[in-house]
């Protein structure tokens, strides 16, 4: 039906309908395609209100029974602790290092030829595809247990995330400075490193230290499947019952993650300051300690004087700003040379791994998809199932933090605060952390794992429904509030109506990240695919376990594809 | 190298697709002169310069430069000409997050064989230079702020800088203060010119200010639809002649009445225009 038709001949009733508009039928179509998935799902993974009760009271119950936490061997524990940050640190590094040439041939402005840009695009869309816990059990089998097969899965797969946001960043500069170094008589490297590297530097820097929080989040688990680090001693502790000390570890997981955190939110606002980043999907977080330290940015910034310095040797002067740069990379090296010591994996290692890492791949070939068919079938259904209830619970459990935690709806500045406290605190806990939980107090299965991803993905929810309601446009609701309209009503028409398409935008990116977690969790005994992927593996089946890595890849490749599209038509 | 003629285009055509950005262009430029290109945006100026330094491919005609055939050059040949030819930008093309000497110092990239990044990767002798060249443009204590933090017309100075970094035997200038005031505009060119009179460059730059062109140009070159127009030294020339480079319909239209026939086409920006009067 025209929005536009005449409305002449038409009767009050008929013209008091809602118009289909197209927004408003891409809007009904994810309303009635979700709802059906969502029960479909339900039933699928067999959940229930009695199973989420009761699972509720397992986990409950084994909650009281983790109390109080128990810090056994603090030393060992705080030690392994700081492995997993070095294998972090190294695999991020890595990444990084291997991303660069990979970002220059994938960007449309400085890729060499066209063979060039879709090979780079293609590694970029391959590193993305295989999740990093199952290229750690890969390089497990290959390298045997230790750090390095952690180090090489971060390395590897973070290329996906790293390498996409740099060409795209090297995409946006402008050509002008590069026209300029071209007419100076510059040649290729120089025109990269003179126009090209200066102007994509922030962005870089932001893209490596959010993949760095990512990637710490990673590797407390990569220790569950053997590439070293923290993970197994949780999961060795729940395995042999001890509660306490098993809580007593994730504490210590949890003050980690914090820390690197509160650091590289301090990184991040002194180096970068205001300048946008390019995390694209992914919004800029903001953090306390991102508060407090761009205030204290802005302030050394504010010293500067620039004017004051030695024409004889014409050396950069010292400024603040610059003292606290060259401090940066002074300590960011500094970390770095400690992390490959304690990871033990030194480039000469990890470049003598190649040939190695090459053979295991060479088993894997051809991929065999007829021997497990139904079970892969099966089990990716589940795997799917798991994301979409998990993503449902989940973002109904964020509502109330999520409007509490907009500056624009929350009642009072210190409620805001809070509820932005908890979320952070919230998000601290890794969801394959809280599944190894769940599964611990519910059993092996699915309910285990889509309670931990519900809970796990409570957090982020919460966090981008914040920001949706705080970019709404402010003038419709002082209209509202004009009309003598209660908080309630306000909220209600004004506020919601607007912030609705980013509320379905963000669900929508949130079931896509859900369903890539959900392939992993039965590596846990969560549920889903994961589960028949590691015992493929482990019982040497490469040709079976090639064929799942494929379906996983196509499946979650589809979903992200139709999740962009859907997201794209309400824009 | 003592070759009088520093510039030599003959015939030149170059078409973007369906459109024909130059028309057969023969002009030859010879040591030490400044010349100064009129005419429309769109008339061809920006794609005539670009091919001399090679920016842009030919479809047909003869580019020399400095003795090099631009249009047979290889990369290599390429590049140690650009290196002998300076270039200032109309939107000045600094990189902005970096510090004003290091932007300078890429004027030497040319002399240099590695990729640099930041101002220590430049010895020493070449930092000082580069600070000799930004004294000249008045801009020797701004050395290490920031270029994003200058104003336009300071931008251009640095853009002015760099391509004194190359120690150039050819500038040629795009429009160099179309995207600055007027009064920006008349200090900016000052600086450009007495510059390269003082060092004896031979210059080509593209205009749209009569008045300053026929200050200092020793010779006026006008473009219409890629066509040379006027061809003529800059001594005695009218400026109702040089105006009527402008005219767009019909070139026997009185004065009085062309910026109104500019303005209404809506091809000339505002600022342009007025700085005209």
């Amino acid at each position: 039906m025209a929005v536009s038709a005449p409305p002449a001949p038409q009767s009050t009733s008929a013209r008091l309908r809602v118009p289909w508009t197209r927004a408003r039928v891409v809007m009904t179509g994810v309303v009635v395609v979700l709802t059906a998935a969502f029960v479909w799902s339900w039933r699928t993974i067999e959940f229930g209100f009695g199973e989420l009760l009761g699972g509720a009271g397992d986990v409950a119950n084994l909650l009281g029974r983790m109390l109080p936490p128990r810090f056994v061997d603090l030393p060992y524990i705080i030690e392994l602790a700081f492995l997993t940050l070095a294998m972090a640190v190294v695999g991020t590094a890595l990444a990084i290092v291997l991303s660069i040439p990979v970002a220059v041939l994938a960007a449309r402005n400085t890729t060499l030829n066209r063979a060039t840009y879709y090979t780079a695009r293609g590694v970029i869309v391959l590193a993305r595809a295989v999740p990093d816990v199952i290229l750690a059990v890969i390089f497990v089998r290959g390298l045997g247990i230790g750090v390095l097969p952690g180090v090489l899965a971060i390395g590897l797969h973070s290329i996906g995330m790293i390498g996409k946001l740099f060409a795209d960043a090297i995409e946006q500069v402008d050509e002008g400075a590069r026209e300029a170094v071209a007419a100076t008589g510059g040649g290729r490297l120089q025109d990269l490193a003179s126009a090209v590297f200066p102007q994509v530097l922030p962005s870089f820097i932001g893209t490596s230290l959010y993949r760095l929080d990512i990637n710490l989040r990673t590797s407390t688990i990569l220790g569950v499947v053997g590439a070293g680090g923290i993970g197994f001693e949780l999961q060795d502790a729940l395995r042999s019952l001890s509660y306490d000390r098993g809580l007593g570890i994730v504490i210590v997981i949890f003050a980690l993650i914090l820390l690197v955190e509160l650091v590289s939110s301090a990184m991040r606002a002194s180096l970068i300051g205001n300048e946008s980043t390019v995390l694209g999907a992914v919004k800029r977080r903001r953090t306390m300690g991102d508060l407090l330290l761009a205030r204290r940015g802005q302030r050394i910034r504010g010293r500067d004087d620039v004017t004051a310095f030695d024409r004889a040797a014409m050396r950069p002067p010292w400024t603040r700003r610059r003292i606290v740069r060259t401090a940066y990379l002074v300590g960011t090296l500094a970390v770095l040379a400690w992390s490959v010591w304690a990871a033990d994996a030194n480039p000469v290692d990890i470049a003598g791994a190649l040939p190695d890492m090459w053979r295991t791949f060479t088993q894997f070939v051809p991929p065999d998809f007829t021997t497990a068919r139904s079970d892969i079938i099966e089990g990716m259904l589940e795997t799917v199932a798991i994301g979409v209830v998990a993503t449902v619970l989940g973002a109904l459990l964020a509502v109330p933090f999520g409007f509490l935690a907009a500056r624009n709806v929350a009642p009072a500045r210190w409620v805001m605060y809070a509820a932005r406290t908890f979320l952070v605190f919230e998000r601290g806990i890794p969801e394959l952390i809280l599944a190894v939980i769940f599964v611990a107090a519910v059993g092996l299965g699915p309910v285990g794992g889509t309670m931990a991803l519900a809970l796990g993905s409570l957090g982020l929810m919460a966090k981008l429904m914040a920001d949706n309601l705080e970019e709404v446009d402010p003038g419709p609701r002082e209209a509202v509030v004009a009309t003598g309209a209660t908080r309630g009503q306000e909220t209600a028409a004004s506020l919601v109506p607007q912030a609705m398409p980013s509320f379905v935008g963000s669900f929508l990116y949130l079931l896509d990240v859900n369903i890539r977690s959900a392939t992993i969790l039965g590596i846990v005994g969560g549920g889903g695919i994961g589960f028949l992927l590691f015992n493929a593996l482990r019982t040497l089946n490469f040709a079976t376990a090639s064929a799942i890595v494929i379906t996983i890849f196509a499946v979650v490749y589809a979903i992200e594809q139709l999740s962009g599209w859907v997201r794209a038509q309400l824009r | 190298m003592s070759d009088p003629v520093v510039v030599r285009v003959e015939g030149l055509t170059k078409r973007f697709g369906a459109t024909v950005a130059l028309d057969d262009v023969t002009l030859d430029v010879p040591s030490g002169q400044l010349c100064v290109l009129l005419g429309l945006s769109g008339s061809g100026k920006s794609t005539l310069l670009r091919h001399l330094n090679g920016l842009h491919r030919p479809t047909a005609g003869l580019v020399q430069v400095l003795g090099t055939d631009v249009v047979r050059a290889r990369r290599l040949q390429l590049r140690s000409l650009r290196r002998e030819v300076g270039f200032v930008f109309q939107q000045f093309n600094l990189v902005g997050r970096s510090t004003v000497l290091e932007n300078v110092l890429s004027g030497a990239l040319g002399r240099l064989r590695f990729p640099r990044f930041g101002v220590l990767s430049y010895p020493q002798s070449l930092r000082r230079e580069a600070l000799g060249h930004l004294e000249r443009v008045g801009l020797g204590d701004r050395a290490f702020q920031r270029s994003d933090t200058l104003s336009g017309g300071q931008q251009q100075r640095v853009g002015i800088a760099r391509a004194l970094m190359q120690q150039p035997r050819l500038l040629l200038a795009d429009e160099p203060v179309a995207s600055l005031d007027p009064e920006s505009s008349a200090q900016v060119m000052d600086l450009l010119f007495r510059i390269c009179i003082e060092d004896r460059l031979t210059v080509l730059c593209s205009l749209h200010q009569v008045e300053l062109a026929l200050g200092w140009a020793h010779r006026i070159v006008g473009l219409r639809d890629g066509r040379v127009v006027l061809d003529r030294d800059a001594r005695g020339l009218d400026p109702a002649e040089a105006m009527a480079v402008y005219q767009r319909v019909d070139p026997a239209l009185p004065i009085a009445e062309q910026t109104g026939v500019v303005e209404a086409s809506g091809v000339v920006e505002a600022s342009e225009v007025g700085t005209w009067r």
